[in-house]
Formats: structure tokens, sequence, C-alpha cells
């Protein structure tokens, strides 16, 4: 929660980003508002395609919108706070939520506010990822920025096209 | 945000009202507009903290559905199933926001639970803080 999904869709979406954020009660987290539906942007591809993003409520207890929004998806970028207190076991939340869909769809990971909160380290997280037995490309990201989030969506692509392909995942 | 006591105390007693007063309803929970209970009523065990989360949902996806079909402020959203019916009605008090949620079996009627739930809304709309419970004994 707080990681900015909203604001990574609000920087790359061609169309006026839908959004369902609301008044944040919940004051373990600095933040006015917080996304309980859904976001939604869209983003042209160079060969034309036209790419279709949702974001999802970070929170647990909207659970039942990640399943929700993960059917039919090409793939699935999870973005992770290092400012947070424990990054690792939101990744593990995320892991835990998706396990179903990660089994056969491509995944990156997004890690933001490195700069400023270097603990833990891309390594920790692809050393979490494989206890787990995943491989996933990860991805230092400030996603205030169009290029950064567009260079993860980028690498999310690159990961569909070489499942696409034949890639194990 | 902040909900003060008397706000939570005369949704709590909206909510055990709606279930009392309209057969078929079988569960009641009053949330935050991000998905935190603020008071339920049922008839039955049930998690009120799930259903609070998906009428925070729903009624996000109301409102944004309302702005982009142009048809002003999302009032109600009525989810219709095979075994009954479920209401979520955004409420807007000058203190904070919140929704309400109906959930009811197939006997009851669909119009007089959106009645009593507009009801219900209208109340808490026109709460105001500083509300005191009226004195025992004049």
């Amino acid at each position: 929660m707080g990681v900015g999904k909203t604001t990574a869709i609000a920087a790359i979406s061609e169309t006026p980003p839908i959004s369902t954020d609301v008044a944040n009660a919940d004051a373990s987290v600095a933040k006015a508002t917080t996304t309980v539906g859904l976001d939604f942007g869209e983003l042209t591809l160079d060969n034309g395609d036209r790419l279709r993003i949702y974001g999802t409520p970070g929170q647990s207890r909207f659970d039942f919108m990640w399943q929700i929004l993960i059917r039919d998806a090409l793939g699935l970028a999870i973005l992770l706070d290092n400012a947070r207190p424990q990054p690792l076991d939101d990744l593990a939340t995320y892991l835990d939520g998706f396990a179903g869909a990660l089994k056969d769809m491509p995944c990156a990971l997004g890690i933001s506010r490195c700069d400023t909160h270097p603990s833990p380290s891309l390594d920790d997280y692809a050393r979490a990822l494989q206890a787990r037995g995943l491989v996933l490309p990860i991805v230092a990201v400030d996603l205030r920025k169009k290029d950064d989030v567009i260079a993860l969506i980028d690498t999310l692509l690159m990961q569909i096209e070489a499942v696409d392909a034949g890639a194990p995942l | 945000m902040n909900i003060s006591l008397a706000l939570k105390l005369k949704a709590a007693s909206e909510a055990q009202h709606i279930l009392d007063e309209i057969a078929g309803v079988t569960a009641v929970v009053i949330a935050t507009p991000d998905g935190f209970e603020v008071a339920s009523a049922s008839l039955r065990s049930f998690d009120p903290s799930r259903i609070a989360a998906m009428a925070s949902t729903i009624s996000a996806m109301g409102v944004v559905v309302s702005q982009e079909a142009r048809l002003g402020r999302c009032k109600c959203i009525t989810v219709g199933t095979d075994d009954g019916f479920a209401l979520f009605s955004p409420v807007r008090n000058q203190e904070t926001e919140l929704v309400v949620n109906v959930i009811a079996n197939a006997g009851a009627v669909l119009a007089q639970a959106m009645y009593r739930t507009a009801t219900c809304v209208k109340v808490l709309e026109a709460h105001k803080s500083g509300w005191l419970p009226p004195r025992i004994g004049g």
C-alpha cells in the first residue's frame, strides 16, 4: 500500500486514468487517499497494440480484487516500496496472493525508493524469489518517472514474449 | 479519518434497525470508504470486515461508472442474485464518508429495502458532530 501504483499508471497512460481512490482511514499509513477498486490506464506500443494496464488495491483485505483483475491478464508487475518496514514480507504477501497466476504468468518486480532505502537490496529480493523457486526480473524504479515505468513495462513485455516463444517461467 | 463515537453509535443503531424492520435482510454493514467496518448487524455468523472491503470497492466502482457515464452522483448500487440482493449506498456526511451495505435473501422486497436504506443514508448524512444521546427523564 502506498507504493505508487496509481501514480505509475497516471505517469504512462495516454488516456485520462481511471482511479478509485478514497480517503484513507488507516492511521498506520501516512497517506491521504488509497485505491479500493482499481486503477486503469492505456498505452500504445510501438507495434500499434494497445496495452491496458490495471492497478489493484495493495492491502490484503482487497485480495478479492487481485483475483478478479488477474483473470486473462498477459502479465503481472508487482511493485514494492523499499521504504516500508518489511518489504520482503510485502513481497511474500503478493507472491502468496498471486501464487496461482504465477505458475503460468510472466511477472516482473519493480522496487521503488531504493535510492533512499537501499536495504533490502535487489539481490535480497532475488534470493527471496529463489527460495520459492522463482526467477523474475527485478527493476529499481521511480514510479513518478514515466521512463522508469515504461522500462518496467518493457521488461514485463520481454518476459511475455520470451514465454510465448517457449522460454520457461 | 476520524469517526466520532456518536456517529459510530448512530451507524450501529441504524444497522440494527434495518435488520429488525425489513423482512429478508440478513446482514447490514456500514463501512468507511476504504473498507473498514464501522458498524454491523446480522442474523447469522459472517465476516463483516470482508463485506466492508467489498462494499468500499463496489461503491468506488459505482462512483467511477457514474462519472464516466455522466449520470451524476452515485446514490445506490444493486447486485441482484438468484437468492437475493445486495445494496450499496454511499453516505456523505460533513464529518466523513461511509458506505451502507444491506444484504437480503429472496424473501426481501427490493423497493422496501432500498427505501429503508435511503432513509438510513439520510439519517447518517444529517448527523452532526457533537450529537448527544437524549437525556433520560427529560
